[in-house]
């Protein structure tokens, strides 16, 4: 069978994509918690 | 238990005054009935061959009116505080609802039956027990369920679009038994035939009821 | 901090896993270079149900301690065992079209999966309703626990009603029997995703504990 290879890149790419997207949106969370944490101490 | 009975009792005499929720049922079920005939057209063999499906599709679409509304009267009435701060075992609640909503499940799928004989001109009477077993097997499944959930979403803003949302995955396994149990039953082969799936629907069953025995107390606070 | 290092502790081991999956593990005979993509569908699997038994676990946690931090590993573990649930159904997916010719079939483990996916979008979806913090506890528990319940007797139902309409196909993802270095490619990576799974986790329950801290 020939190799694919567009499919293995395919499915890696698409679970790098989701996971790197997830975890952009829990970095950039914490990021705006910690600021506003910062911003209610005195 | 005698809680559970009182329950149920409650809900079948407001019923039986008002009648409202069965007769909306039963005509839902004939209007499935024709949308099921015009989907699939007039050829005869292919409404037959569809049969288990159809049935399953008809109990599952039913059973989402009826147990989203199982929690209706107390929510619309004001009376979700009395359910609430009732004292004692809140399981006999989960008990009576379930068994009121079993019986009237009971009677559509009854009309439904007859329904289905009537216009696609079936027999079902060579296969009736065993059929009858089938259904109240997967019936209880998507009551067990269908009352947890119900409850669980009588709260809600968005309850017409969570409890379908949540209680058709949960009850997949009911639905791929009880057609496949259907299916064997109504080609006129023998129930034990299918007895692995009349196992795995009354496993399913009992699982069900117990999570729901287990965890509507916790449902039902506030 | 203890995150971070766990966090690039889970990239070493992905950049590992990816070393074993490309480099190290032999090319296939039957399917080639296509069946790459084991390496990433089981593990993402694996870790999916490892998710969704700290979801269950939460579940129980709440509902007998009432303590919010059990409720905040549920709802950590639920986001990502949605996205490698997902991950699993892709890449099965588009694993399956070179080498069975189409996008979908009605496969056990696809099914079964796509059923799971489904059970715990919902349970997601629950959660963005009810804004209440116990209630909202209260009633993904519930949904966690039975969804735990039955995810084996989905498994069976699906295997079972898989196995009436057609015979098991000899051309199936997994080789069998499995080499040594196809096994050891597929357990670093598995070890990776658990290890990326912790380190998603503990940055979410942070976050839950922060946003908890900051409404009440």
């Amino acid at each position: 069978m020939p190799d694919n290879w567009s499919y293995v890149f395919a499915a890696y790419g698409l679970a790098a994509v989701v996971l790197l997207a997830y975890w952009r949106r829990l970095t950039a969370r914490a990021r705006d918690l910690g600021g506003q944490a910062a911003r209610k101490r005195p | 238990m005698r809680r559970a009975w009182i329950v149920v009792w409650k809900d079948v005499l407001s019923e039986r005054r008002s009648k409202e929720t069965l007769n909306a049922l039963v005509f839902f079920a004939l209007l499935l009935l024709f949308v099921f005939q015009f989907a699939l057209g007039p050829d005869r063999a292919r409404v037959e061959a569809a049969l288990p499906g159809l049935l399953w599709i008809a109990f599952v679409l039913a059973g989402l009116l009826a147990f989203g509304r199982t929690f209706l009267v107390e929510r619309e009435n004001d009376c979700w505080e009395g359910l609430v701060l009732a004292p004692g075992d809140r399981s006999a609640i989960y008990l009576g609802k379930l068994a009121g909503n079993m019986l009237l499940m009971a009677m559509v799928e009854a009309a439904l039956l007859i329904l289905f004989a009537l216009f696609f001109s079936l027999d079902f009477t060579a296969a009736l027990p065993a059929l009858a077993l089938v259904l109240v097997l997967g019936t209880f499944g998507l009551a067990a369920v269908g009352t947890l959930f119900g409850a669980l979403t009588a709260q809600l803003r968005a309850r017409e679009l969570l409890f379908p949302v949540l209680l058709l995955p949960a009850v997949v396994p009911v639905l791929l038994g009880a057609v496949t149990a259907t299916q064997t039953v109504l080609a006129g082969q023998p129930l034990a035939s299918a007895s692995s799936w009349v196992t795995l629907l009354a496993a399913a069953d009992v699982v069900y009821l117990v999570v729901g025995l287990l965890t509507f107390e916790f449902v039902l606070e506030g | 901090m203890a995150i971070r290092v766990l966090g690039w502790l889970a990239v070493l081991a992905l950049l590992a896993g990816l070393g074993a999956a490309f480099g190290y593990a032999p090319r296939e005979a039957v399917q080639g270079n296509v069946q790459r993509i084991m390496y990433l569908h089981v593990p993402a699997v694996l870790t999916a149900y490892l998710a969704f038994a700290l979801v269950f676990a939460g579940s129980l946690g709440y509902l007998l301690t009432r303590r919010p931090g059990w409720d905040r590993l549920a709802l950590a573990a639920a986001e990502p065992g949605v996205l490698f649930t997902g991950i699993t159904i892709a890449s099965g997916s588009i694993w399956g079209k070179p080498t069975w010719g189409t996008w979908w079939t009605w496969d056990a483990r696809l099914t079964s999966t796509a059923v799971l996916f489904l059970v715990y979008v919902g349970y997601l979806l629950l959660r963005g309703m009810i804004d209440e913090p116990d209630r909202r506890a209260r009633a993904a528990a519930v949904v966690g626990i039975l969804g735990a319940a039955n995810i084996p007797i989905v498994h069976f139902s699906v295997k079972w009603w898989r196995a009436l309409h057609q015979p098991s196909t000899i051309l199936g993802p997994e080789p069998s029997p499995i080499a040594a270095p196809i096994a050891l490619a597929l357990f670093v990576n598995w070890v990776a995703f658990t290890l990326l799974l912790f380190y998603l986790l503990a940055k979410r329950t942070e976050i839950a504990r922060l946003e908890d801290m900051h409404a009440g």
